[in-house]
């Protein structure tokens, strides 16, 4: 990897702008602007149907915009005359003919960009796909598709490097691997965007969040930033709660009770509930600070924007 | 171009296709060899009107079916599978992922058709064995007009089924339509009334090979266009399909 410790260039860099596209009547992004920067990785979210996969499509140049840009390296992604040295994509695993042999899937790839047989076999072995690379695709796990997909997109060494749904089909040791792979692929100072429906998998994975519902951008934040938006109070128990509600409830804080007798505070933070309490003499036996997970602040930031929706039986 | 004639060799598909043109080729091996023999059958007074379908004539049939499906194939199947969106990551400029598209094929039938062709021709010679058997004893030479004119036909088949696919889209809807156009409207045209029926068919793909160049010992010639005026028709056949096709595959998205 040429990358390593060169702390990203400021070229990688991908950059949607003002981005609308249409289908029909239909507004699958509407107005979208943001950018991801070389060395994090980047989790693109939204529910079903929100744009995420037109917008990375209209990025590699598969879909035109009705109007806006969607910029690669700083120029549009068809302008590129070898594209998998600048950006390697994974967009959709089973999009490859099933009759043809891993090792002739990428050779042709490897091909079409002027890249030699000897990176086909090194991408290969980085995803685990050696021993089988004289197979057939057709007989390849959703999984092992994963992996030679990845591999394809790994093969030109690029800076930006785009993956959809990457973790679909994996199995745990490989999920793991995934998340190693890009952070990895960040550290070195590519540029890494990663659609994903996992949550779970975006708060171990990603370093910024670009959250899109109905085409539309909803959030472009950090992950910390997003939980702490949504944090849920301080979870306080005490052997005292009804002296602890009146001094926090005079101090300005909100008090609700929580499960198991305990008591769930906003307004205050821990610092000040713990000085109250010391100043009342009333003894604590928790102090908790209730951060969000990022799937629950995306499930609010997100309500009202899914497309499709089971209804509550 | 190099790509495409990777992605071309490594599916079993145009083995398929490839093995059929051979399968043909053998066949024709086979009609030369029993028309040796049935010419050895006949008396003085019917050697002398014996007319004889020409050694690659089971060709003629194969070489316009193996061109619909090899032009259909390295485009359709990947809109089928998705594949193509990996192509156009890859070559993001359409026309030069058209042109390869349409290019490798053309270029692998026309290769095909020559060599198969020439193997009907050299091993009806093989067979007639200095028999003066009628389209079978004409020099070698005297051959090569007609089968240049096939194997262009064959190539420009290939190339006219790539604009179509890039068109349609489907392997069945562009399969479909390029047999019917080979093998459903020349019999139709036949059952027009003259002078429409000669003129009908004058003008389809499948008759223009004949036209541009007569086999040697050929039975009877229909009245057509003349050799030139068939080429340039074939020929604006050829830019017409891929100018649409092209146009249709850098207009529409992936």
């Amino acid at each position: 990897m040429c990358r390593a410790g060169s702390g990203g260039s400021v070229d990688d860099v991908i950059e949607v702008r003002e981005l609308t596209k249409r289908y029909g009547r239909t507004v699958a992004v509407d107005g979208l602007s943001f950018q991801v920067r070389p060395g994090t990785v980047t989790g693109f979210l939204g529910p079903n149907g929100a744009g995420k996969s037109t917008t990375m499509r209209v990025l590699l140049g598969l879909d035109a915009p009705s109007s806006g840009e969607a910029l690669v390296n700083g120029g549009p992604y068809t302008a590129l005359r070898r594209p998998l040295h600048e950006v390697g994509a994974l967009l959709d695993a089973g999009a490859v003919h099933g009759g043809r042999r891993a090792f002739d899937h990428l050779g042709w790839l490897a091909r079409s960009n002027g890249i030699g047989t000897k990176r086909v076999v090194e991408v290969l072995e980085q995803v685990g796909l050696a021993g089988v690379a004289r197979k057939r695709v057709g007989g390849f796990s959703l999984g092992m598709r994963q992996r030679l997909g990845i591999a394809a997109a790994l093969l030109g060494d690029p800076g930006v490097l785009m993956f959809d749904e990457p973790v679909n089909g994996l199995d745990p040791d490989g999920v793991r691997w995934i998340r190693g792979l890009m952070r990895a692929l960040a550290a070195e100072g590519r540029t890494v965007l990663v659609s994903s429906h996992l949550m779970s998998e975006m708060e171990l994975t990603a370093d910024r969040l670009v959250v899109i519902g109905q085409g539309r951008l909803i959030a472009d934040t950090s992950v910390r930033e997003l939980t702490d938006r949504f944090a849920r109070g301080v979870l306080v128990r005490s052997p005292r709660p009804e002296e602890l509600v009146g001094v926090l409830a005079a101090a300005g804080g909100t008090v609700e009770a929580a499960p198991g007798g305990a008591l769930s505070v906003a307004g205050l933070d821990v610092a000040e509930i713990g000085d109250r309490a010391a100043a009342h003499g009333i003894p604590l036996y928790e102090v908790t600070p209730r951060s969000a997970s990022l799937e629950e602040a995306y499930m609010q930031l997100t309500a009202g924007s899914t497309e499709f929706g089971a209804v509550a039986s | 171009m190099a790509a495409e004639w990777r992605k071309l060799r490594s599916v079993r598909s145009t083995f398929a296709v490839l093995g059929v043109v051979a399968a043909f080729a053998l066949l024709c091996v086979a009609w030369s060899l029993y028309a040796a023999h049935y010419w050895d059958g006949l008396s003085q007074a019917r050697r002398a009107t014996f007319r004889s379908a020409p050694p690659e004539q089971p060709l003629s049939i194969a070489l316009p079916v193996c061109a619909v499906l090899l032009g259909a194939l390295p485009t359709t199947s990947e809109y089928a599978s998705g594949m193509i969106r990996t192509s156009l990551a890859a070559t993001p400029r359409h026309p030069i992922l058209f042109s390869a598209k349409a290019a490798v094929p053309g270029i692998a039938m026309f290769v095909a058709a020559l060599a198969s062709l020439a193997v009907g021709v050299l091993a009806g010679k093989a067979a007639a064995d200095g028999r003066p058997i009628r389209a079978f004893d004409a020099p070698f030479l005297d051959h090569v007009p007609y089968l240049l004119a096939m194997a262009v036909t064959t190539a420009a088949l290939t190339l006219m089924t790539a604009g179509l696919a890039a068109v349609l889209r489907s392997t069945a809807g562009t399969i479909t339509t390029g047999m019917a156009v080979l093998f459903v409207v020349p019999p139709v045209a036949n059952l027009l009334p003259d002078p429409w029926s000669e003129r009908v068919w004058s003008v389809l793909p499948s008759g223009l090979a004949d036209q541009m160049a007569r086999p040697p010992g050929a039975s009877s010639a229909r009245d057509g266009l003349p050799p030139a005026a068939s080429a340039l028709l074939l020929a604006a056949y050829v830019v017409v399909a891929l100018g649409v096709g092209a146009r249709v595959f850098a207009r529409r998205d992936a």
